[in-house]
């Protein structure tokens, strides 16, 4: 087994509006794009994916709609919504800004070190 | 998506949800049967991946957000289910609901139809101000003051004039007097009132006096008299004798400015002198005389202007006018002499003293109903309690399973709540009938006042009903709810139904409960007490007078336009008419009824002889025709009575009662030697007389109170002090509402436009001297009795209770030898401590609260031994009785059986 990282807080939903951002997509597909794009190394807790579906579904960042899927079954497709696409770029940004900062700290202290 | 949808698509969202999980562990399945796991192992892994399904539908659940909402429709389904459950518990919560919540509605519904709701048809009240004088009593300010308040002033936008008189209204098919409205031209622009029809008074019309005969007349009056004639506005009808052009018809809903009290029409003020009735101030033109305050003020305020504001501008004007004619303290109707001017907002009853009268039994009526609410709600506690009790098990496997105690106690109080919004449903319900009941108990003012209420339920007393009615369930289900959700678990699951710690706790509780309920019931019986010995007492009283089998009916031939000539015809004509009617036995008449709404004094000094102002005897002065005293029933003591021959030509006597004589003359033993002296009576010219009978003392003066000393009397013959407003008393043979009839077609035979005022029995007149004893006693007795019956529901119930828990230990006490009689003994003796805590504790409430109805009881004391005593004894003896029938039911424990059922 692979050393998985646990996600910082607060980061789900972003990952989530980023991954639906892409285009329509169903639960059990956003887990999979999640685990496949950061290569293994992000744990999505699946326990944890549904709850925070319906959490940006109630704020309205998200709309769902019945579609079926490829393999011809009935599946809950998500979709982001205007304000769901503001949200993210917003929160994309701050997210770019942090770890901007974060690295330039690292940085700074090797260099102090070395 | 709103929250509602949410909520209304529940079973969707679960199914929808329920799908989706379902979709995700099928789609892992399968990739992870293709990875080469077996179809078992590949299950499991794909649920080990999502965790338990059911959590994660309940952190779903949580993330929708109306979470609070469904656990309410939850409880609320569940609530209504254990309420289903139990009817018979229910029934008996809800009808105990009923009568507590159902009081207070009907009390909200009187205090907010009297005191409380706007006047009708008015356009924003909120801006509308009265000018009161001092504490607001009755009319408060003077033609000529309200013309300099209303020009000088800069606080209102306009400011207008009432007063009320009885008019005479003739319509050729039957005369009546109604009470009319005589109002400046303002009047209905400064209220904001639109006419249905016509027009309102115009601005010239309160220019010159005696010269704008036109009348506006009420909505109600217009279709009970008139058949909502269309045509109407025009035509011409006959008020006092003059004819009046009808200009409008006022909006419906509108009958003056002062609610109970109905007015039928308007006239403008420039009319006062065809609508004089005061038989006294013929010499104070009411449009001049700057110290005739018969009238009463509303004002308008500006806008931005506050009503403390515009008080001190108002007070400002009025204080100049007073320093530059002060008035005479005997001319200032109000009896503290206060001068000051005071603005009150116009709502239900505005004028000072029924005000006055109104709130004071408003608060009385509250405390009432308020206080039996809580005997409810203690009983309805009582009852919970003994239901947890029975619950137990049931919380306790609720706890056990995970639930909060704070879910649990919002459940029990959804259920408390559910069952005071029934019985406040059905309390709505019990309000209309006890307010119908109530409307029986109006004062019997007599016509023309006719006193209106609308009782009917608005909005406010939906909402008033309505949050009683949480208030209400909270509260009851508050502490039953606390006490509830904290069983000790473990015993419980072990159905331990005795454990003994727990059981300790809430009959402590329920005691409390029990106490609190008896010295209510208590302190409300003993008020009901007090105010049936006052009514007894009223019944023993010696009036001086017999108003059995008496008619009375007044006249103000003022009215009529009669001058005195055709006044004292009329009356002579009218007398000997009546005395030959069959069933008549005497007939004669008064300027004054007896406990009438009218009295007049005047100062009866003993002639040769200098009494200083300051010791002058005031004496009630009132005139009478021959043959007075035999009719009314007032013995005459020594003397003879007035006869034919005392006429305005023959030398001026006089009758003075028993009391008078002796104020007059201190010096004599036996009234007898009053007779042949002389008085002088009356103010500015006084009339010298001899006395030539002595009566004995009556009780007739003013209506309001029975228990007032009578006053000291002067009569005089009717003949020598003529009196345009009189009254005719007819002593019958038997019941004297059967001569009515033949009274009012004498009167139309010989003035077919004359209408006969207040045309009742005697007896019915006075009986407005103790409407209020009445009054109280009939709903104070109700709601006491009602109170009283609650308790010993409970005391019932908890003695019920208590026997059922110590089965037991009966059991072994008859296996041991106890009698009967032993085991009756223990159980009243516990509810009969009870009983007296709780009635100490009423006892110290009621004599704290007697004192507050010291001024409508007579003839009693507020502390009377007597009803205290009576009382305490009725309430032990109930209680005992409520005690008894649970122990009895004890004594026939079987001992073996009650020994084996642990």
């Amino acid at each position: 087994m692979k050393p998985k990282s646990d996600l910082p807080q607060g980061t789900l939903d972003l990952l989530i509006l980023k991954v639906v951002a892409l285009g329509p997509i169903h639960g059990y597909a956003i887990a999979q794009r999640l685990e496949q794009v950061s290569r293994g190394v992000v744990q999505v807790p699946q326990g944890s994916l549904y709850p925070a579906l319906h959490r940006l579904e109630n704020r309205g960042l998200l709309v769902a709609d019945w579609k079926v899927t490829e393999t011809g079954r009935e599946a809950k497709f998500y979709r982001v919504t205007r304000k769901g696409q503001t949200q993210l770029e917003t929160e994309a940004a701050g997210w770019q800004r942090l770890t901007q900062a974060v690295s330039l700290i690292l940085k700074m202290s090797e260099g102090g070190a070395g | 998506m709103t929250w509602w949808h949410r909520l209304f698509h529940r079973r969707q969202h679960e199914e929808q949800l329920e799908k989706e999980l379902r979709h995700h562990l099928d789609q892992h399945t399968s990739d992870l049967m293709v990875q080469g796991y077996s179809p078992e192992e590949a299950r499991r892994q794909a649920r080990l991946g999502l965790g338990g399904p059911e959590q994660v539908k309940e952190m779903c659940r949580d993330a929708r957000g109306t979470r609070w909402l469904e656990e309410f429709l939850q409880d609320l389904r569940f609530g209504v289910r254990m309420l289903l459950k139990n009817p018979g518990f229910t029934l008996v919560v809800v009808a105990t609901l009923a009568l507590g919540i159902g009081a207070n509605t009907a009390i909200f519904g009187l205090v907010d139809a009297l005191l409380l709701r706007p006047l009708p048809a008015v356009k924003a009240p909120a801006e509308l101000v009265l000018l009161m004088r001092g504490d607001g009593g009755g009319p408060t300010i003077s033609y000529p003051d309200f013309t300099v308040l209303r020009e000088r002033n800069e606080v209102l936008s306009d400011l207008a004039l009432y007063t009320q008189a009885p008019i005479s209204f003739g319509n050729n098919v039957r005369s009546e007097v109604v009470l009319g409205g005589v109002v400046s031209a303002n009047y209905f622009d400064v209220l904001g009132i639109t006419p249905t029809l016509g027009r309102t008074f115009l601005p010239e019309e309160d220019r010159t006096p005696g010269g704008h005969s036109v009348v506006v007349l009420s909505h109600s009056f217009w279709q009970s008299r008139f058949n909502s004639d269309r045509t109407l506005v025009g035509k011409t009808i006959v008020l006092n004798n003059r004819q009046f052009t009808i200009v409008g018809i006022a909006p419906p809903g509108f009958d003056g400015e002062t609610p109970p009290m109905k007015v039928s029409m308007w006239v403008p003020v420039m009319m006062m002198s065809t609508m004089r009735w005061e038989p006294q101030s013929a010499t104070h033109d009411p449009l001049s005389d700057r110290h005739n305050e018969n009238f009463g003020a509303v004002g308008r305020l500006k806008q931005g202007v506050s009503v403390i504001e515009a008080q001190a501008a108002l007070e400002t004007i009025n204080r100049q006018l007073e320093q530059t004619d002060p008035t005479p303290p005997e001319r200032s109707l109000n009896p503290n002499n206060d001068r000051s001017l005071r603005l009150i907002s116009p709502q239900g009853i505005m004028i000072g003293s029924i005000r006055e009268m109104a709130v004071t039994s408003s608060r009385l009526a509250g405390a009432t109903v308020l206080t039996v609410l809580l005997i409810a709600c203690a009983n309805v506690a009582n009852l919970l309690m003994a239901r947890a009790a029975r619950r137990r098990k049931e919380v306790a496997v609720r706890l056990a399973m995970g639930a909060t105690r704070w879910r649990l106690i919002r459940q029990l109080l959804t259920e408390s709540v559910l069952l005071a919004l029934a019985g406040a449903t059905a309390g709505l319900f019990l309000a209309y009938w006890i307010n119908q009941l109530l409307m029986a108990f109006k004062p019997p003012f007599p016509p023309p006042f006719t006193f209106t209420l609308d009782l009917s339920f608005d909005i406010r007393t939906f909402a008033f009903t309505f949050l009683l009615a949480v208030v209400t369930g909270v509260i009851f289900g508050l502490v039953p709810a606390l006490q509830a959700s904290r069983p000790d678990v473990l015993p419980a699951l072990k159905d331990e139904s005795n454990a003994e710690s727990p059981r300790v706790r809430w009959l402590n509780l329920r005691n409390a409960l029990v106490v609190t309920q008896v010295a209510l019931s208590l302190a409300l019986l003993i008020s009901t007490g007090l105010f049936l010995r006052t009514l007894r007492y009223a019944r023993q009283i010696d009036l001086g007078f017999k108003p059995d089998q008496v008619l009375a009916a007044s006249f103000n031939l003022r009215l009529q336009g009669y001058d005195e000539a055709k006044g004292r015809e009329f009356y002579g004509q009218i007398l000997e008419r009546l005395e030959r009617l069959p069933g008549v036995q005497t007939v004669s008449m008064s300027n004054l009824l007896p406990l009438g709404f009218m009295w007049l004094s005047t100062p009866v000094v003993p002639e040769n002889r200098e009494v200083p102002p300051n010791e002058r005897v005031f004496a009630g002065d009132v005139s009478v025709g021959s043959k007075y005293f035999e009719t009314i029933g007032t013995p005459l003591l020594r003397g003879r009575d007035f006869t034919m021959q005392d006429t305005i030509k023959s030398s001026p006597v006089a009758i003075v009662s028993e009391k008078l004589a002796h104020s007059l003359w201190p010096e004599i033993n036996d009234p007898g030697e009053a007779l042949g002296k002389r008085l002088r009576v009356g103010r500015s010219n006084p009339i010298s007389c001899e006395v030539i009978g002595v009566a004995k003392d009556a009780r007739n003066n003013i209506f309001n109170r029975l228990d007032r000393e009578p006053e000291s009397t002067i009569y005089r013959p009717f003949m020598q002090n003529y009196s345009a407003l009189a009254s005719l008393i007819v002593r019958t043979d038997g019941d004297p509402r059967s001569l009515t009839s033949a009274v009012r077609r004498e009167v139309a035979a010989l003035d077919e436009n004359l209408p006969p005022q207040n045309l009742q029995p005697l007896a019915e007149t006075v009986s407005l001297a103790s409407w209020s004893a009445r009054t109280g006693a009939a709903v104070l007795g109700v709601f006491g009795l009602l109170g009283l019956v609650l308790a010993a529901i409970g005391i019932y119930g908890v003695m019920s209770y208590s026997v059922s828990r110590r089965t037991r230990e009966i059991g072994l006490r008859m296996a041991l030898g106890a009698e009967t009689r032993d085991v009756i003994k223990l159980i009243v003796k516990q509810g009969l401590g009870l009983t007296l805590i709780g009635a100490l504790i009423g006892l110290m409430l009621a004599i704290a609260v007697t004192r507050l109805l010291a001024s409508l009881l007579y003839g009693v004391t507020a502390t009377d031994p007597t009803t205290f005593a009576g009382v305490v004894l009725f309430v032990i003896g109930v209680a005992v009785l409520a005690c008894y029938l649970p122990a009895r039911r004890a004594t026939k424990v079987d001992p073996m059986k009650a020994l084996r059922c642990e």
